[in-house]
């Protein structure tokens, strides 16, 4: 099965490359197992012994030093058994970092693309459930696996040698025990994960209901929503009444079957013991090794599932280590040098997701020129824009900054001379001069003071009880949209970049506000080739070059007054926006 | 499960509070019967299980230290007996218990979903869809673990305990002391790792918390950490957090590793004095061999049941925790509810009258500012103005989904606060801008659950929003799934379906909030047509988005600020020169545009 084989190294990849490092802990682990089962099984041969003895009237002085080596073997078998636990689950926790942190790591590599495909709530399923569950098979499922097999083969080898005929007998319900202890967890499993699907449902019934609370109510619907939930939660309770029918059957049996063992031990040991082919201790002895069997052969069951669990979480990490990032530097990519701020489009065209977002587009950025973009939603914007940094895979020869090619600056080279401002102000929960100067290194605080300034909202920091070492987001404060985007600006301002660029940066701040960080930022957008979204035509009115966008294509192009005098979709923008602002004032 | 906060860490308090305990008891009385039944089948399933180590012994004693095979398979037979009558009982116990546990479940989490139907609007406002879902759900679920696992088996682990202490006792008071000295070894080994534990857990858990709360925010900002070039900074800062739990993981792997070997170590201990003490004994013919057998088997049985009391404290933990969330929800009164001296049903004309209406959701910030206007009977109202001028609260308000702070509203002369909601509700139909759609079919979506809308009537309203042959060819019939949200439906077709929901049930007087968002030409057309149909011999007050929709008003009210600004006919208003001709000017004008081309 050589294809098997494959798909079993393809899988347990990334467990294979972590492994290694740890094979001091493995080699322990496999002596650790050993040695602990082998000293804690000589315990019920000694109880044997102690009966034998006492049956014979041994002096006391005899019974006496097996009594303190039984308890001697224990203390020793524990030393050996917190080896175990030190060993093997010791690593499957240092493992558990290592993926998780393979796992981020991968994560900062991919694209906006992965993330608008895939939901945040699925990728931190994989970073928290499906690595524990992962960790579960390699450390207990590992551990519990090797316990249940020393432990097996150590005491059936001493049972065969006390009474060959009496192992035969008394082993006969183990097999049927593990068989219907494993069908058992198998109904159960299956029933169970009906149940977890139908909670699913349950869920989203509730959710239902309340997010459409408003028409529940406009249409008097409360009894009948009342009635229909009262249906779900009713199929779900037949559900568990299924699961529990089964359930409530699993630890009755193990004690069930347990005790047949006994019983078998007690008939025909009893009838041995009588015959006189072995004796009571013997039968003791098998009492103690019958009882330490149970449990290894219950963890058995438990580890096929584990088992099960842990692969198909690794194929769903392996899902997301097997996506390849989309944008990389190239290997001979053009580092550390400055960025003048020539930006130049030539004939560019871009689809995402199979459809065209962007045609022909034809645009020459000078550096230090200011262009301003307008026009509606989803006319291709914020794509165009999100090109320059490059977050999407950018087709060869139709973006060049400096007249280079963009693919083939480095990364890391081209986005230090960024300063971007997306359009959802996006901010950590750190403290706002962290925020600030998100992108740099070298963080003096006159850096963030003075981004703060020029975003006009150093004022309303300073009123905050700690200043710039307030802390952001669900544990500190909660902060306006239009405070915010103001921090995102003056995230962008901190790292000094030759380029800005303003995805509708202001569009949750008032006007005033907004006409004072024009004010006050006129001097940054001179200085850096600066590239300004805006949703209200005014915004712009002073750029040197003024384009509007609609359906991917750049329709209108040229200052404000040309365009205005060009009398078309922008300068109808501009009027109308002139009575919004009327009204508004109104 | 719902999109899960991982900046919620789980706070976890008292393990027990009496208030709580006694509170959800109240919901394990309807079944009193059958937990009695519990206990006592978990009584007589106990003792049967202590009683087979007692046959161990007789048939020892008894059988084979005389060589009678005869009385040995007889107790073989009793001992058979004995183990399948234990299986009988404990499966009968467990099943009871559990089934129990799910009929609370049941009863507890119907009357959280009851109580949100009663509560107000404003308290939905308040708080997120995810955490009230939580409450019905998960919250619920935790209570079930204490009702089925929790409470009754506490019982069991007792009565156990109680039954090899006295059985010990029984056979040998002297041996069993001897044995007992182990004992409190055990029980404080328990306590102690059980302690250490559940420290390291909680924090394990907050840190933990930590991690998933970095990762989420960091997972949704890749965008800025990449663009700023931030990856190696985050990474080592991800490092260091990561490096923060798996430290703690690493000191619980301890206590683990320390607590099982002491438990080996211990009953080695109680075995080495059983052996011992009990050899003396034997030798002093004051112990038979059977009994010392008997011994070991019954000390084994000891550890089982202290190690489950104790992780029964942490269930009785987490179902406290929940009980008190659910508690503080049912505890939450409903802010508007009827009057008692309500006056009877009434079909209404449809007059509708706003008298100096004041309205704020919070206090202090009035959305609504000295609303007056009438709507005679028949007329169709277009309310206008501006996002945020407050024609949703007015609207809102109609439907009594809020309580204003002043004035009145009245329909045919009657206060709306007057009359039950039901009624006032049951006549006022309402299609709001942003459809929502039910999980279900086609006809479970128009009826909503109201079950005297006739077939006919349903195939009507469909025939007369222009949605029947649709819905018949394409979308598969009445009784066909409609995805989620609408997912298979496009927007024109949603809006179509809610106006077939008011078709079929068929109001006086109608409220509409127009949708926005632009649909194409034919789409636009069917709906026009749907509208007509929609708004024939009703009171209509409608939130109006299109030209054609508010050049056919009879009245048009001008909404800005809250106030109430502007009210007349379309060439009037117009003429005025105020807000409604600016507003004309910025939302329709444009639409005139793309329509003429």
């Amino acid at each position: 099965m050589p294809e098997e084989k494959i798909k079993f190294k393809e899988r347990f990849r990334i467990i294979f490359k972590h492994l290694p490092k740890y094979r001091r802990y493995l080699a322990w682990g496999v002596v650790a197992v050993i040695s602990a089962n082998c000293l804690m099984l000589i315990n019920p041969y000694l109880l044997k012994n102690a009966f034998d003895k006492l049956e014979n009237k041994a002096p006391s002085g005899e019974i006496l030093s097996i009594a303190l080596l039984i308890v001697g073997l224990a203390v020793s078998s524990g030393v050996f058994r917190f080896a175990m636990r030190r060993s093997i689950i010791w690593m499957s926790r240092k493992l558990e970092y290592d993926l998780r942190a393979e796992l981020f790591s991968h994560l900062q590599k991919l694209n906006p693309t992965f993330y608008q495909n895939n939901k945040t709530g699925d990728i931190m399923a994989r970073a928290t459930n499906d690595i524990e569950a992962v960790r579960m098979m390699i450390g207990p499922g590992m551990m519990h696996i090797g316990n249940a097999v020393v432990s097996t083969l150590i005491a059936i080898s001493f049972m065969l040698f006390l009474s060959p005929k009496l192992t035969l007998y008394s082993l006969i319900p183990l097999p049927i025990m593990s068989i219907v202890a494993n069908r058992l967890m198998m109904i159960i499993h299956r029933r169970f994960m009906k149940i977890q699907e139908y909670f699913g449902i349950l869920t989203s019934r509730v959710q239902e209901n309340i997010a459409g609370i408003r028409v529940v109510r406009a249409y008097n619907q409360e009894e009948a929503e009342i009635d229909d939930f009262s249906g779900h939660t009713g199929k779900y309770i037949h559900l568990n009444m299924r699961l529990i029918k089964v359930e409530s059957l699993f630890y009755p049996i193990l004690f069930m079957i347990a005790g047949s063992v006994n019983l078998m031990v007690l008939y025909f040991g009893g009838r041995s013991v009588i015959g006189g082919e072995i004796s009571l201790g013997t039968l003791v002895a098998f009492f103690a090794y019958l009882t330490l069997l149970i449990w290894p052969m219950i963890a058995m069951g438990w580890v096929v599932s584990l088992y099960q669990r842990g692969t198909a979480s690794l194929d769903r990490i392996n899902r997301i280590l097997n996506s390849k990032p989309e944008v990389l530097s190239q290997p001979d990519s053009i580092k550390d040098i400055d960025v003048k701020g020539k930006i130049e489009f030539r004939n560019l065209n871009f689809s995402y997701n199979g459809t065209k977002v962007l045609h022909n587009i034809n645009l020459t950025i000078k550096p230090g020129e200011t262009v301003g973009v307008v026009g509606p939603t989803a006319s291709g914007k914020s794509t165009l824009i999100s090109l320059i940094g490059r977050l999407y895979p950018v087709p060869w020869g139709q973006l060049y900054v400096d007249d280079i090619d963009i693919n083939k600056w480095d990364l890391h080279t081209l986005r230090r001379q960024i300063g971007f401002v997306p359009q959802e102000p996006f901010l950590f929960s750190d403290t706002i001069v962290g925020n600030i100067m998100f992108g740099i290194n070298n963080r003096k605080n006159e850096i963030a003071e003075k981004a703060a300034s020029l975003s006009v909202i150093d004022k309303e920091v300073e009123e905050f009880p700690d200043g710039y070492e307030t802390v952001l987001g669900e544990r500190g404060i909660t902060l306006s949209g239009g405070q915010k985007q103001r921090l995102t600006i003056a995230r962008a301002i901190a790292i000094d970049p030759r380029i800005l660029i303003l995805d509708d940066a202001t569009s949750s701040v008032d006007t005033e506000t907004e006409h004072q960080i024009n004010y006050r930022l006129q001097s940054e957008i001179n200085k850096r080739t600066s590239i300004i979204i805006s949703h209200r035509a005014s915004a712009v009115k002073t750029a040197d070059l003024i384009i509007y966008m609609e359906n991917g294509t750049i329709a209108e192009s040229g200052s404000h007054e040309q365009l205005m005098d060009l009398n078309g979709a922008y300068a109808r923008l501009y009027r109308m926006q002139l009575i919004e602002e009327e009204l508004k004032r109104m | 499960m719902t999109a899960n906060n991982y900046h919620e860490e789980e706070v976890l308090g008292k393990a027990y509070d009496g208030r709580l305990m006694r509170r959800l008891l109240t919901y394990a009385r309807p079944y009193r019967v059958q937990l009695i039944a519990a206990v006592i089948l978990l009584l007589g399933g106990s003792l049967l299980q202590l009683l087979l180590p007692v046959m161990v012994q007789i048939g020892i004693d008894r059988y084979l230290m005389k060589g009678d095979l005869n009385g040995l398979a007889r107790i073989v037979l009793a001992y058979g007996g004995i183990l399948l009558a234990a299986f009988i009982l404990q499966y009968l116990q467990m099943y009871i218990t559990m089934a129990v546990g799910q009929k609370v479940q049941y009863d507890i989490r119907m009357q959280i979903f009851s109580h949100l139907q009663k509560l107000h609007l404003a308290f939905f406002d308040r708080n997120p869809v995810g955490r009230l879902v939580t409450r019905v759900t998960n919250d619920v679920a935790v209570l079930d673990d204490m009702f089925s696992s929790g409470l009754v088996a506490v019982f069991g682990d007792i009565i156990t305990l109680v039954g090899i202490i006295v059985a010990l006792l029984y056979y040998n008071w002297k041996l069993a002391l001897m044995t007992f000295i182990v004992l409190p070894l055990l029980v404080l080994a328990t306590i102690v790792f059980r302690k250490k534990v559940r420290a390291i857990y909680r924090e394990v858990r907050i840190r933990l918390a930590r991690l998933n709360a970095f990762v989420q925010e960091h997972i949704n900002g890749m965008t800025v950490i990449q663009l700023f070039n931030r990856e190696n900074e985050i990474y080592s800062d991800f490092l260091d957090i990561n490096g923060r739990l798996r430290e703690m993981h690493l000191k619980s792997i301890y206590y683990y590793a320390t607590f099982f070997p002491v438990v080996e170590i211990i009953s080695a201990v109680s075995l080495a004095i059983l052996l011992y003490y009990g050899g003396l004994q034997i030798s002093a013919e004051a112990l038979t061999f059977g009994e010392l057998v008997a011994f070991i088997q019954l000390v084994q049985r000891f550890y089982n049941p202290i190690r489950d009391l104790s992780e029964k404290y942490n269930i009785l933990q987490s179902s406290m925790a929940s009980s008190e969330r659910i508690f503080r929800l049912l505890d939450t009164e409903p802010e508007i509810i009827d009057k008692p001296e309500t006056s009877k049903p009434s079909v209404f004309k449809g007059k509708i009258e706003f008298e100096n209406v004041r309205f704020a959701y919070k206090e202090g910030e009035d959305v609504l500012k000295d609303i007056s206007f009438t709507v005679s009977p028949g007329e169709k109202v277009a309310i206008v103005g501006a996002t945020g001028a407050g024609k949703t609260s007015l609207i809102s308000l109609l439907f009594r989904f809020y309580d204003y702070q002043k004035g009145s509203i009245k329909i045919d002369g009657q206060d709306i606060k007057d009359m039950p909601t039901k009624v006032l509700r049951s006549q006022l139909g309402l299609v709001l801008q942003d459809v929502f759609i039910f999980s279900g079919d086609y006809a479970g979506n128009i009826r909503l659950g109201r079950k005297d809308i006739s077939e006919e009537k349903l195939k009507d309203a469909l025939k007369k929003v222009n949605l029947f042959d649709y819905v018949m060819k394409n979308g598969g019939g009445l009784s066909a799934e409609v995805k989620e949200r609408g997912a298979t439906l496009s927007t024109g077709q949603k809006q179509l379906l809610s106006f077939a929901r008011v078709l079929a049930f068929d109001p006086n007087i109608l409220v509409l909030d127009e949708a926005t968002s632009s649909v194409d030409t034919a789409t636009e057309r069917l709906i026009q047509k749907a509208l007509d149909n929609l708004l024939e011999n009703r009171t209509a007050i409608i939130i109006a988005h299109r030209l054609s929709t508010i050049e056919k008003a009879d009245k048009i009210i001008v909404m800005h600020h809250g106030e109430l600004r502007e009210m007349g006919k379309h060439k009037e208003l117009l003429e005025q020169k105020g807000i409604y001709y600016r507003l004309y000017q910025m939302q329709f004008k444009q639409e005139l545009v793309r329509a003429t081309g």
